[in-house]
């Protein structure tokens, strides 16, 4: 029992890492539809220049969060206002081949300026790398902060959008962008807005994760397949489904690593994925029929 | 007069080709991977190859030929073969020296065997690179079978004398990523294992980019395993030991075979502090003792001069010491047919402990250096020390309970 309560806490806090990028992903898939296969290389992109401010300037991550945030809205928005928007009207395919496409480019690009070697930030004051102890349970604090943050972020973006006007044109956006445009929303800027949020996102995992993983040019790959299981368990656009989906995932990741083989936890999540498509496409907490 | 004038130096520069292709340098193909994800090594590798011919020029070249290395950048399979064809059939090389990526050298190779060119591997470890029955190609190194060997030694020889326990009381634990690397050296970890007769509780493949391993570590926890054995790559060489202290699970001892192990930057990353007595399998490295690896100091020199850097990893060492060892057969060869080549490769008796890297040289039927050992380090203080075979060794294998 004491093993599989602990099974269980591994796989929330695994969950809370995979919910702060999930939701990144759900956004931009949700509201701007197009799946962005760039994802993960945003993610690494975060990570080097969490990477960087912190060999440089000395930052703890976790400090760094704002400025990389910062920085990857920027990139998401200029994904989407340059990459994107003139391909909006182009079939599906199209798009998915150009963030393929900005997905391969920033990879080798990473392997040109840093290398192949794995980086890893300094943290002298071991804030995010300790251990706290609860009775027989054990978990590693930079999981627990994340974990914790992750609920925050879901929070503050359930807020922003039910409560905020910008909020309420981006779901309306969502739901219809036709009807958004005759209603007077920017229809494009929203898209450059969303696309910036999404990538924001990770901006907020990478300093998170830093403390945890280390940076090389392909650990955006490691996140973002699971990602894409999770965004599509929990349901397009929904952002508390994408919260959900990543407990779920994190608890079958665990549980079947443990009770099944550590090289099969894969396969028992793809099968999941697999049962999602077929028995209810919209995902859990999905919007259903209706929505575009 | 001016059309005279034009086909009187014709001739003259065809005479002078001609006589140019009479003295013509020894070339050798260098198949690396320049670029790409394994650069960094492929690079690494090359460097050995590269002081290897410079010394050989230096001392007179192969038949008093000077050789030239030709270098050809492969980062996958298909451009291996692209390369090797063009190594062979435009640039009529002598011989190829390769490839640090197994991969590269299963390719690479068809296209030489058939051509007739002799291919020596200086650093790839699949072992059926030499057991497809081809006559030209040559290995050097250690194989992963060897490896797999090393950290059985490792439990039986060290870990074992120092706990102060029979070596069949221990509870090993295989973990390794399941691509065919680590599934290779897992599968001849248990055979090595059943052999001795150690006891063998837990064998658990995961894949190299899971991002999380405390299942697996509880299932390790659970097993109360003694020695974890791991072969893996850097990043799940860092998580397992981050995820290790998460958990609050100490083993004995945690022995580790060649990449994620051996690099300094892994041992960056996961805190000399928490490799602290870890246990390492791979190619020589430079903390080694000059008497068991005669020539390494001046190895580290000239490769310290030539590239105004410390060696990145003992790649270089391993193929500045195959590259050696071939360059000689070439030498003493009666020709630089492929033939006399093979027969001058098969005739290399250099006993163990006599090279740079510690390794031995005699050529089995099928290409395979039958005096290839790996050598077994542990990290103590930041460095990686080697421990054994004794004569190379330059520290004794310690273990602390780990924090």
């Amino acid at each position: 029992m004491e093993i599989f309560l602990q099974l269980v806490l591994n796989g929330l806090l695994l969950g809370g890492t995979l919910a702060i990028i999930s939701i990144g992903l759900t956004l931009i898939f949700g509201i701007v539809r197009v799946v962005n296969f760039a994802h993960g290389e945003f993610l690494m992109i975060g990570l080097y220049a969490v990477y960087l401010l912190n060999h440089h300037l000395g930052l703890h991550p976790y400090a760094a969060i704002l400025p990389v945030v910062l920085l990857l809205f920027a990139c998401g928005a200029a994904m989407q206002r340059f990459v994107i928007q003139p391909l909006l009207n182009s079939p599906g395919h199209i798009q998915i081949f150009a963030t393929v496409g900005v997905s391969i480019a920033l990879m080798n690009g990473a392997l040109l300026v840093f290398g192949a070697d794995v980086l890893t930030v300094a943290n002298p004051s071991g804030l995010g790398t300790g251990n706290i102890s609860v009775g027989f349970l054990r978990a590693g604090t930079g999981q627990v902060l994340t974990f914790m943050v992750s609920l925050l972020l879901v929070a503050g973006l359930h807020w922003f959008l039910q409560s905020t006007f910008l909020g309420r044109a981006v779901r309306a956006t969502a739901q219809n962008r036709n009807a958004a445009q005759l209603m007077g929303v920017n229809v494009k800027n929203i898209y450059v807005f969303a696309f910036g949020l999404g990538c924001a996102c990770l901006g907020l995992a990478a300093g998170m994760i830093a403390p945890q993983y280390p940076v090389f040019p392909t650990v955006g790959s490691f996140f973002v397949l699971t990602a894409f299981v999770i965004v599509v368990l929990g349901g397009l656009g929904s952002v508390s489904g994408a919260l959900l989906g990543s407990m779920l995932i994190g608890i079958v990741d665990s549980l079947a690593g443990f009770y099944i083989a550590p090289d099969l936890k894969e396969v028992v999540y793809f099968l999941i994925f697999l049962a999602i498509l077929i028995f209810r496409p919209t995902g859990l907490l999905g919007a259903g029929r209706g929505s575009e | 007069m001016s059309h005279r004038y034009w086909s009187k130096s014709c001739l003259a520069a065809l005479l002078l080709s001609a006589s140019l292709g009479a003295h013509a340098d020894v070339k050798i193909g260098a198949l690396f991977p320049f670029s790409g994800g394994l650069a960094l090594l492929g690079d690494e590798s090359y460097r050995g190859a590269e002081i290897a011919v410079a010394e050989r020029n230096a001392a007179g070249g192969v038949k008093g030929e000077p050789v030239t290395l030709i270098k050809a950048d492969a980062v996958d399979a298909g451009q291996a073969v692209g390369t090797a064809r063009r190594l062979v059939s435009n640039d009529n090389v002598t011989a190829v020296f390769g490839s640090y990526s197994s991969a590269l050298s299963f390719a690479a190779t068809q296209v030489t065997e058939l051509a007739g060119v002799p291919y020596f591997e200086l650093g790839a470890v699949s072992d059926p690179i030499t057991d497809r029955g081809m006559k030209y190609v040559f290995r050097s190194n250690p194989t992963a079978k060897t490896f797999a060997k090393g950290t059985i030694t490792a439990i039986t020889d060290i870990i074992a004398p120092a706990l102060k326990v029979d070596a069949k009381q221990l509870k090993i634990a295989i973990i390794h990523e399941d691509a065919l690397y680590g599934t290779t050296i897992a599968g001849f970890q248990k055979q090595f294992a059943a052999e001795q007769g150690l006891n063998i509780v837990e064998v658990l493949p995961y894949s190299a980019k899971a991002v999380d391993l405390s299942s697996l570590i509880l299932r390790l926890k659970g097993a109360q395993a003694d020695v974890v054995l791991q072969t893996s790559y850097q990043n799940d060489t860092t998580l397992f030991f981050r995820q290790l202290r998460e958990a609050g699970f100490a083993p004995k001892a945690v022995v580790g075979a060649g990449g994620g192990y051996s690099m300094q930057d892994t041992a960056q990353a996961v805190g000399a502090k928490n490799i602290d007595g870890v246990l390492d399998v791979d190619f020589p490295q430079f903390q080694t003792n000059e008497a068991g690896a005669p020539g390494i100091q001046a190895f580290a020199d000239a490769y310290r001069k030539k590239y105004g850097m410390e060696p990145r990893s003992g790649h270089s060492l391993i193929n500045y010491v195959g590259a050696k060892l071939f360059l000689e057969a070439m030498d003493q060869a009666k020709s630089l047919s492929a033939d006399d080549i093979r027969a001058a490769v098969l005739k290399i008796d250099v006993p163990v402990g006599q090279t740079a890297a510690g390794i031995g040289a005699q050529f089995a039927e099928n290409g395979q250096n039958q005096r290839a050992e790996t050598t077994i380090m542990q990290w103590q203080d930041g460095k990686l020390m080697t421990v054994y075979p004794a004569s190379a060794a330059v520290a004794k294998a310690r273990f602390n309970p780990q924090p």
